[in-house]
């Protein structure tokens, strides 16, 4: 612990507890002392302060010492009463405003972070406004009569030497009628030191009448009580003063310069020499004396054990007295005063000892007397005493803690010298560094008086600040209470301070409601104060306000409006927070040699382009030599380093803006800013990435200013974004002169009175790169930067007709229309379709004809379809004719067949790829990507069962299953055709009888039956196998309307897509002959449209039902009558076998007399229907849909009447061998014996066969249920 | 809690000057309850009572955590109160009592109440039962660690816990 002398609270007290002296002095006094500027009382104060008096004091012990340190106070009578509070109150309230003008914070000074305040000293913190403050407030309480170290000591009386008879004039200063309340009402013994000064100015004349008169003086007062001040001895009073001592002494900061101006070096030796005899000669030994005096009387009258007993039955008499409010009085006379007296001047003499002892006594006598105030004037000089001693800090506190409490009971009366306890009990504490127990102590004093609260306030944070650890959060608390008491005190300069230091804790922090808080009132006082721009800095810090109520957010938004307005211009501010720019959103969508057709194909994967692109671009390295061969190394490089975009066309951004609050804000003229620089200039675009915030906002409002003539036209969009509500802009700039352009940021106009500007910062983008999944792998940075070269043509495409619905299996014909604006021809064109089985390009010619009428067959059926295929390149690449030259304005059309193969949402995806005319640009070729999203209703489902019929070879029996799954839609079928020339295909019954309306509406279903034959036939020696069926035979009509054409399904769009179809159809494992592809095609009639749209549904691969490569067919009578009374019946049957295959087969036919037949009926009806359905399979939609045709061979399931109980018998040859060649057929004989009447199944033998030939392969067939009704012959 | 004895004990004089003191008093009341994350940030703060005063609670939670800092960084007990979670009072205010609770993953837990004379156990079982509400809430697997409790069942868990706080105490 520090010299208590040294700390703080020492030099307060060292300063504030000494002996006062009362002035009195003529007017003409004053005046001479005013000709320097300066009262007589502050002419003489700075010599009143002794550093090193070195006087022997001896009081109430034998033991001389030896003063230090010594200062005298200085007080005109009039000054010697306690101070009126207003005046007092408005003297404190001039040095805080003072003190708010000198402190009040730089605008443009940044906010210091908390570390570094907590590195600043201790003192350049507390400003010294808080020492004057402090001692100010301590003055406010001083004269009290409860106390005795304000009581004057001695009295110094100065009179001019021009006075008109200065001996009277002596005897008059000191009459009762100038003398304080003091001496009056009995609180001060009159009778004190007098000092008489006479003052001479040397201006006015010689001393010698000054002389005279102190002669006089001499004789009226004694010898060593006058003195004579000579002074102003300067002639021309041009006297200057290195370092002039009044200037401390001056509070109002008038001109150093003047101070003392008329005082010589002599004069200020006589003034010194003045006030140190004065002091040591006159003051020291007085007090001296007095303290041995009344330290005899005290001795005398109350030390020792009978004194003590004595006066304690005294006090107790006087009980009876009347509780007096503040207490009794005491006269100065009164012991009690003495005591006080002697405390208090043992207390300046630095006789501690002595002085607490007194205290001590004193403080018992008051408390029996119940006298507060004097009481805890004297437990407050006990802890002071105890400080100075330095004795434990525990009871020096102790005793300032019931002092304060003591005066704290007092009520308002005693509450400015609790606050005066209190600051020095403060004091003590941080001399011991207690900060946080000052900090509480400052929390307590803070009163009624807003005013000293918020200072008190404010010194309590900086308490907080300064304990170890620090508490800043108390810290940052106790600043935002005491701005706000500043506030409400109208010091809002101190407001601002305090506000903008709690800054320093909150910010970084997360806790928003009091950062909103903070940042709101310092940005409303500034505007207060006129200081908009600082006031919108700190507003713009919660404009982003999302987590507090509405009404907040109005209010925020509101206020912030207001100050904006009354700017009277429009602001610009980088890292405007409203609206939120979501960075992680942008895109930026430019087109280089890729193109696109639409926005929706630039947001497809760029991946799945190039993987579509593969086989149509030039390969890479030639791509390489050429580049190299025509521009060198250089440009190659920049082309990696940037994006290339072409002079005149548009770059487009897509920026996310949020709106994080809940109510609408309404954000105009989104625009991009961007920077254009000269082609040489390579340089030049490195330093642009450091764009400072200033240049930013300087290119925002350039780019504003002159968007047209620049070399760069930028799009400005306006958004009302209303609560929470997200929006995606998109900007767009196109580049009008080659050279580089960069993106720098975006630009926007907040309720039309602040811009805000956001710079793409590529940091930004890098951060983000690592995490999100990204289109480019290029450094995101050079994303923003484009090479601008010059304009190559580029193509658009329209494709004309394409619905944006249609139902599955619609065939349209689309065109595809091809423009290229400039006068450059393309050429080289190639294109390629992602879904061949939707998308088929067609010949040119057709163009010309009607749709779908040239599909018709008409007279000719030359294989037209043969040329078409010659354009295409493998893997479905087209390639345009070569002469094909797009330029100028003129279209260009081109047939498309659109066919919607099935069902759901496509994405049909196209690509031309074409060739720049101009060689010498730098982009050689270009590709033009579209996207088209096409929706494809279901519309009938159609399928095929195909099983064999049983009464004949090679043919079959078809069922088709149509059923209208639109909600809507009517269709009427038109034809049904088998692809390719081996099948011929019949109606079971005209389609009049199955499907008498015509159109099958929603909903409805249809099964219809056909015969199906094959017709593959060996038609040469040599094996070859060919097969003509007219292509009457291969189609049926269905529609009713006979005149109508059928159509050519071996024509271009029809056979095309049906060989897709094929592929996607999957591809059988079976052999081709055992399969069957069906197309039929239908009309629809929708209700609005007026012409017919035509659909075809291809169904491929159906499986005709058996599996193996031999057909057979059982031949007999299927009724017999046989009278079994005479015998059992010999039936003969005919099996003709038939080998369907390319190679020779061997055939083994079993029989075998099984009882397996015989199980049959008991096997139940269940089994039996089975068998009769073989071929006939359920499926889930005749489950749902009623079947309205009631057409023959429908699915019933028939109850075999006669079950067959009895057996037969197979008695012919049980195993016979056969071999068959190719395509040929055998008949065998066989029989059997029934014995019994009824319906038997001959089913129970085994077909066995093996194939040779180049597949070898062998198989089992189980007999086939025939049936043979046997009756008895009447 | 030696150096807490010092401060004002009347409770007459309006504590917290500038916010106009609104509290409407009422017996056994919380006023707020509060959850710090072990970074400082504020992960939930809810006030109970009527008035406009979320910014006052803000500063007193805040205030508190220089409090909680103190006692982790000085603990002066060891032993059986080496892991013990509950603080104690952090933080009288004139009109508040401030009491604290530290979770072994540094998340900070803060009752503001009104209720001056309010017995330990009572707190006790409050931070307890409140605990293991924050403990499921976080336990959701759509809760972002170290972001704002945003869970509309954690909101109505814990005023339930609020206003039957006490209550066990009152017969």
């Amino acid at each position: 612990m520090v010299d208590p002398a040294n700390s703080t609270l020492g030099k307060m007290l060292l300063d504030e507890i000494t002996p006062v002296v009362m002035v009195i002095r003529t007017s003409l006094v004053e005046e001479i002392s005013q000709r320097n500027g300066l009262s007589f009382n502050e002419l003489l104060s700075p010599f009143c302060v002794f550093n090193n008096i070195d006087v022997p004091v001896r009081t109430a012990s034998d033991q001389p010492y030896r003063l230090r340190k010594f200062k005298l106070r200085l007080f005109n009578a009039s000054d010697i009463r306690q101070p009126n509070i207003e005046v007092a109150n408005e003297r404190i309230r001039q040095v805080i405003t003072r003190a708010g003008e000198k402190d009040f914070p730089d605008v443009s000074a940044e906010t210091v972070p908390i570390e570094t305040v907590l590195s600043t000293s201790t003192t350049k913190l507390l400003s010294s406004w808080f020492l004057f403050f402090n001692k100010e407030l301590v003055r406010t309480v001083s004269f009290s009569e409860h106390e005795a170290f304000d009581h004057p000591v001695a009295c110094l009386l100065a009179v001019s030497s021009k006075d008109d008879d200065p001996i009277n004039k002596f005897v008059d200063l000191f009459n009762s009628d100038q003398l304080p309340p003091l001496f009056n009402d009995g609180a001060m013994d009159p009778n004190i030191l007098k000092h008489f000064v006479l003052v001479h100015d040397n201006q006015d004349g010689t001393a010698e009448r000054a002389t005279k008169i102190l002669a006089e003086m001499k004789a009226t007062f004694g010898a060593s009580n006058c003195r004579l001040l000579c002074i102003n001895s300067s002639e021309d009073g041009s006297v200057q003063h290195l370092e002039n001592p009044w200037a401390s002494f001056k509070n109002d900061g008038s001109s150093d310069q003047q101070l003392g101006r008329f005082l010589s070096m002599d004069d200020m030796d006589e003034l010194k020499n003045a006030m140190h005899d004065l002091s040591s000669k006159h003051i020291i030994p007085y007090m001296e004396q007095k303290v041995r005096v009344l330290n005899q009387q005290v001795s005398a009258t109350r030390r020792g054990f009978r004194n003590q007993i004595k006066n304690l039955w005294w006090r107790k008499g006087k009980e009876d007295v009347p509780d007096n409010p503040n207490g009794p009085t005491y006269t100065f006379s009164s012991m009690e005063s003495q005591i006080r007296v002697l405390g208090d001047y043992a207390f300046m003499l630095r006789d501690y000892e002595l002085a607490l002892s007194n205290y001590k006594l004193l403080s018992t006598d008051y408390k029996l007397d119940k006298a507060w105030k004097h009481l805890a004037g004297a437990q407050e000089m006990i802890g002071l005493t105890h400080f100075m001693l330095d004795l434990s800090s525990k009871d020096a506190e102790y005793w300032m803690e019931h002092a304060f409490a003591t005066y704290s009971k007092l009520g308002s009366s005693g509450h400015r010298n609790a606050t005066r306890c209190g600051l020095w009990w403060v004091e003590m504490l941080k001399a011991t560094d207690q900060f946080k127990e000052a900090a509480n102590v400052y929390f307590r004093i803070s009163g009624e008086e807003l005013l000293h609260s918020a200072v008190m306030l404010e010194q309590a944070s900086y308490c907080y600040l300064f304990s170890s650890p620090p508490l800043l959060r108390k810290y940052g608390f106790h600043l935002v209470l005491s701005g706000d008491l500043y506030k409400k005190c109208d010091q809002i300069k101190h407001a601002i301070r305090t506000y903008r230091s709690a800054l320093s804790v909150f910010r970084g922090t997360t806790w928003n409601h009091i950062k909103d808080h903070v940042h709101f009132h310092i940005g409303k006082w500034y505007a207060f104060l006129g200081m908009f721009d600082v006031a919108i800095t700190h507003m713009l810090e919660i404009l982003a306000c999302g987590h507090q109520s509405k009404a907040t957010q109005e209010l925020f938004l509101r206020d912030f409006f207001q100050i904006v307005q009354k700017t009277g211009k429009t602001f610009e501010v980088l890292k405007l927070q409203l609206p939120v720019i979501n960075i992680s959103s942008l895109r930026v969508f430019f087109e280089d040699h890729r193109t696109y057709g639409s926005d929706t194909a630039v947001s497809v994967k760029e991946s799945f382009w190039q993987s579509l692109e593969e086989d149509m671009i030039p390969s890479y390295s030639s791509m390489k030599t050429n580049w190299l061969d025509s521009h060198g190394k250089n440009l190659t490089q920049k082309y990696k380093d940037s994006s290339v975009c072409v002079a005149g066309e548009v770059i487009k951004v897509d920026v996310e803006f949020t709106n994080p609050l809940q109510i609408p804000i309404s954000v105009s003229g989104v625009s991009l800013i961007c920077e254009h620089s000269g082609r040489s200039d390579g340089t030049n675009s490195d330093s642009n990435s450091s764009t400072s915030k200033i240049e930013l906002v300087k290119l925002g409002v350039d780019g504003n200013l002159n968007g047209d003539t620049s070399s760069f036209v930028l799009s400005e969009v306006d958004l009302l974004l209303s609560g929470g509500e997200t929006i995606l802009a998109q900007l767009t700039v196109v580049p009008k002169v080659e050279g580089t352009l960069e993106i720098v940021g975006v630009r926007w106009k907040l309720s039309g009175s602040v811009s805000g500007f956001c710079k793409f910062d590529p940091d930004l983008f890098k951060k983000k790169a690592a995490g999100g999944k990204r289109k480019s792998k290029k450094s995101l940075s050079n994303r923003m930067k484009f090479l601008v070269i010059k304009s190559v043509p580029k193509l658009e495409a329209t494709m004309h007709h394409l619905p944006e619905s249609l139902y599955a299996g619609n065939l349209r014909r689309l065109a595809l229309e091809l423009r290229n604006s400039s006068n450059t021809p393309v050429k080289n064109l190639k294109m390629k379709v992602s879904h061949p089985r939707f998308l088929s390009i067609g010949d040119q010619e057709v163009m010309k004809t009607e749709f779908p009428g040239c599909l018709e067959r008409r007279g000719n059926f030359a294989q037209g379809h043969a040329s078409a295929k010659t354009n295409k390149a493998s893997d479905n690449v087209f390639l345009f004719p070569e002469d094909t030259v797009i330029s100028g304005e003129s279209p260009f059309l081109w047939p498309v067949y659109l066919r919607a193969a099935v069902p759901g949402n496509i994405s049909l995806y196209t690509i031309i790829y074409y060739e720049v005319g101009d060689t010498s640009s730098v982009i050689r070729y270009r590709l033009l990507r579209m996207h088209y999203n096409v929706e494809v209703l279901p519309s009938l489902d159609v399928s095929f069962q195909i099983s064999p019929r049983p009464s004949r070879l090679q043919e079959f029996l078809v069922r088709m299953d149509i059923i209208n799954k639109t909600s809507s839609e009517k269709f009427q079928f038109h034809q049904l055709s088998s692809v390719g020339n081996e099948w011929e295909i019949s109606l079971v019954q005209p389609m009049d009888t199955i499907f008498p309306s015509d159109f099958l509406v929603a909903g409805e279903a249809l099964s219809c039956y056909f015969k199906l034959k094959s017709c593959r036939k060996r038609a040469s020696p040599e094996g070859d196998v060919s097969c003509k069926v007219p292509l009457e035979k291969s189609n049926i009509r269905l529609g009713h309307d006979k005149s109508e054409e059928l159509y050519d399904i071996s024509r271009s769009p029809l056979v095309d897509f049906h060989h897709c179809e094929r592929a996607n159809q999957g591809i059988s494992k079976q052999e081709h002959l055992t399969e069957v592809d069906f197309i039929l095609i239908s009309r629809s009639q929708s209700d609005g449209k007026a012409g017919l749209e035509l659909l075809s549904h291809h169904a491929c691969h159906c499986s005709v039902a058996s599996s193996s490569p031999i057909w057979w067919l059982m031949e007999s009578p299927k009724t017999i009558r046989h009278d079994f009374g005479l015998s059992f019946c010999e039936i003969k049957l005919k099996m003709t076998i038939h080998n369907a295959s390319d190679s020779i087969a061997s055939i083994h036919f079993k029989t075998f007399d099984s009882t397996a037949n015989t199980n049959s009926s008991t096997a139940g009806a269940s089994s039996v229907s089975a068998a009769n359905e073989a071929g006939w399979h359920d499926t889930s939609l005749q489950n749902d849909i009623k079947l309205t045709s009631d057409a023959p061979g429908n699915r019933v399931a028939k109850p075999l009447s006669p079950v067959c109980v009895s057996p037969f018998i197979w008695s012919a040859s049980s195993s016979t061998r056969v071999k068959l060649e190719p395509l040929s057929s055998i008949q065998i004989p066989l029989q059997i014996c029934v014995f019994s009447p009824g319906t038997h199944d001959i089913s129970n033998y085994t077909l066995h066969w093996d194939l040779d030939g180049p597949t070898e392969s062998s198989g089992t067939c189980q007999g086939q249920s025939y049936y043979i009704s046997v009756l008895q012959q009447d | 809690m030696q150096s807490q004895s010092r401060l004002p004990a009347n409770p007459s004089r309006t504590g917290a000057k500038g916010f106009g003191s609104l509290i409407k008093w009422r017996e056994k009341m919380i006023v707020c309850v509060a959850v710090v994350g072990h970074q400082n940030n504020p992960l939930y703060v809810q006030s109970f009572t009527d008035a406009d005063d979320a910014l006052k609670l803000h500063h007193i939670v805040h205030c508190s955590l220089d409090v909680v800092d103190e006692r982790v960084n000085n603990p002066k007990k060891s032993g059986p109160t080496l892991n013990e979670t509950f603080l104690g009072m952090l933080y009288p205010t004139e009109n508040y009592k401030v009491y604290g609770y530290l979770t072994n993953t540094k998340v900070k837990f803060v009752l503001v109440t009104t209720d001056l004379d309010v017995r330990d156990a009572d707190v006790r079982n409050f931070f307890r039962r409140f605990h293991a509400a924050y403990v499921d809430a976080v336990s959701n697997p759509f809760h972002v660690p170290g972001k704002k409790i945003t869970s509309k069942t954690f909101a109505e868990r814990v005023s339930n816990i609020v206003k039957s706080f006490g209550l066990s105490s009152a017969g």
